[in-house]
């Protein structure tokens, strides 16, 4: 009788987390036409004005590379402290709480110079993430609670609280019908470099840089892997491994903290429900869909962005903007389930 | 007057805890199989959203129930194929299910924002407006009365019958009930739809019941509340409804506090139900010190060692 059995590979594809993004996206794409099909929508005109209008000129360009920044910061902070075995759920939430911490340091400093004005609230915002995860990382390391849930609540919690900013202390009266805090002042926008291509993404190459090296190269992130590894290895080692962890939190934490202050200098300029559209959720399926890889991050990260941009432009020929979502949360599964082939294989196996 | 009050807070209580109970029911079934799935809040979302559709358009509430139920089902089939028969990260799986279920179920539900349900799930007794202890018991909808029939029956099944042993030995050591001849993935994958199930009776709660209309994302976090509910029971579907009571009657009772002469910023009273959350796990983390009660086995993929 044959019969089929599963056998774990012995090498696995050095490409292989490549390959099935690219399989996957094939197939979120499939998915994506399956349901502009069941709209009465043709996906062919569909998904060429999203290519148009995301990538087709330098405005289109420039708009999906700045709507990709906090998807790649949030994604590489998510995935710094992945490297000790953590997740981190909560950068919708650090997004937020670090474009309120730059606002609030906008408002109580008096800093003449604007570049130094700047980096002084970019600062802000990073350590605003980091004390957005500053409950999660302590309860995590103290006493052992689940940082998946924690993280997760915080989101909804800073989200509150953001409401509660702008509609309470730092309600701006001018603004009538959309509730947000009072733009900041012109001297602190950041500069753009071409078109309308934020300073910001320069950052983002400098900090996805800078994640490659501390992830891979860096002492610490060695350290950081062997403390998400087995506890007796770090006590071998002479390894904390909870003090790696509490630090990798806080680091990623500002990470989507820094996203935050970018979007508010950059794009939104005034604290508001705007600050952030999900961008901390979507950058869980980047840097998922990397295998949490720095230089992987900033790539599907660039793709998403112009995927969301794309999304949000059909939505001028009645074509839900959730479609965006929908194909990068199918590219995901598709990569998974693609991922399945290059760690398994099945064989048919002789029974007696 | 006050006992109108009181009683309003016990009804509202009851409801708000159904609605939680319900999928924190189901996420302890899969999770007592060993498969963590962390698609919760976008299950309840499917199952509402498909609910909801189907008592607009067909104006017919059991039809709508079981619509809502088999469309989170089956939905959660797509975590079960993923980490069950394919082996993949359950964390991963359960969160992108998380985000796919809100996308899509405000996707399919464009057209009904801000629409008004006819035929709401009304109480199977003719009051509507109890007044003492006993009528707020025989008030309810019909889900309510299914909830607690859940609860006794899996307790039961939990601890009686050969399914639920067979469940419990997958989730606590599933390599040792395979040598001993137990179908784990079978198991697993039918725990997962159990589990999908069981949230999108929770889902067809909320948008027939409890909120009767459709907004984007109006699951606000309560799966992820569900989920922090099954650690909080320890696993055990009574204390899960215990639990569910006691946040069930935080929601009710912050928004009536004002009522009560204490002076709250709304905005302020909508995050206290996470707050508490974060509080109550930590303590409960503290008082039973790591041993929690989960299933040994939980978010590590089975995968047969070829002898």
């Amino acid at each position: 009788m044959n019969n089929l059995k599963l056998f774990k590979r012995q090498t696995v594809n050095e490409l292989s987390t490549f390959y099935s993004f690219l399989i996957g996206f094939i197939i979120a794409i499939f998915i994506g036409s399956i349901i502009l099909l069941i709209q009465d929508k043709s996906p062919i005109d569909t998904f060429s004005l999203m290519l148009r209008l995301s990538v087709g000129s330098i405005n289109s360009l420039s708009a999906s590379l700045n709507k990709a920044i906090p998807l790649i910061l949030a994604g590489l902070g998510i995935s710094i402290i992945n490297s000790v075995k953590l997740w981190n759920i909560g950068a919708e939430g650090q997004i937020f709480l670090g474009a309120i911490a730059v606002n609030f340091i906008y408002i109580n400093t008096q800093i003449n110079s604007p570049s130094i004005h700047i980096f002084v609230l970019l600062v802000a915002g990073f350590v605003g993430g980091s004390l957005c995860i500053l409950i999660p990382a302590i309860t995590k390391v103290v006493f052992g609670v689940n940082e998946i849930i924690t993280t997760l609540l915080t989101n909804y919690i800073v989200f509150g609280v953001t409401i509660f900013l702008i509609n309470g202390p730092w309600k701006d009266p001018k603004s009538l019908n959309f509730p947000a805090a009072a733009y900041v002042g012109e001297e602190v926008f950041l500069p753009t470099i071409i078109g309308k291509l934020s300073f910001g993404f320069l950052i983002c190459i400098l900090f996805t840089i800078l994640a490659h090296y501390l992830k891979n190269k860096s002492v610490f992130g060695f350290e950081m892997r062997i403390a998400g590894g087995s506890a007796m290895t770090a006590v071998y080692a002479g390894i904390n491994a909870k003090q790696k962890a509490f630090i990798a939190m806080l680091i990623g934490g500002g990470f989507a903290g820094l996203a935050g202050a970018i979007e508010l200098l950059s794009q939104t300029h005034r604290v508001s429900t705007g600050i952030s559209q999900g961008f901390g959720y979507t950058a869980i399926i980047v840097a998922a869909i990397t295998g949490m890889r720095p230089l992987g991050i900033f790539l599907v990260g660039s793709l998403f962005g112009a995927l969301s941009i794309g999304g949000s432009v059909i939505q001028t020929i009645g074509v839900s903007a959730y479609i965006a979502d929908i194909i990068q949360a199918s590219t995901l599964f598709g990569a998974l389930i693609i991922q399945f082939f290059f760690t398994y294989q099945i064989k048919k196996v002789e029974n007696d | 007057m006050i006992d109108i009050q009181l009683i309003g807070l016990l009804n509202a209580t009851l409801q708000a805890a159904t609605l939680l109970f319900i999928a924190a029911l189901g996420e302890l079934i899969t999770e007592k199989s060993g498969i963590l799935n962390l698609g919760v809040e976008g299950m309840i979302s499917i199952g509402a959203v498909a609910g909801f559709m189907t008592a607009i358009n067909t104006e017919n509430i059991f039809l709508a129930i079981l619509i809502g139920v088999l469309s989170s089902s089956i939905f959660a089939s797509i975590h079960a194929l993923v980490t069950v028969v394919l082996k993949q990260d359950q964390t991963v799986s359960g969160l992108i299910l998380t985000i796919l279920g809100l996308a899509l179920s405000s996707l399919l539900g464009k057209n009904y924002v801000g629409r008004k349900l006819v035929t709401k799930l009304e109480s199977v007794t003719s009051i509507s407006e109890p007044t003492n202890i006993v009528e707020v018991l025989i008030s309810q909808n019909i889900i309510f009365y299914i909830a607690v029939l859940l609860m006794i029956s899996t307790s039961l099944i939990l601890k009686k019958t050969m399914f639920g042993r067979r469940l419990e030995a997958v989730g606590e050591d599933s390599k040792s009930s395979d040598s001993m001849g137990l179908k784990v993935a079978k198991t697993q994958f039918i725990a997962t739809c159990v589990g999908g199930a069981f949230a999108g009776l929770s889902g067809v709660y909320l948008t027939l019941s409890y909120v009767p209309y459709w907004t984007d994302n109006m699951t606000s976090g309560r799966g992820w509340i569900a989920l922090a509910l099954v650690i909080f029971g320890g696993w055990k579907p009574y204390r899960t409804a215990l639990g569910a009571v006691l946040f069930g009657f935080l929601e009710a009772l912050v928004p009536r506090l004002q009522t009560y002469g204490f002076e709250l910023s709304p905005y302020i009273v909508k995050i206290t139900p996470y707050v508490i959350t974060i509080l109550v796990l930590v303590i409960l983390t503290i008082y039973k010190g790591g041993k929690t009660g989960a299933p040994k086995n939980i978010g590590v993929p089975f995968f047969r060692e070829n002898r």
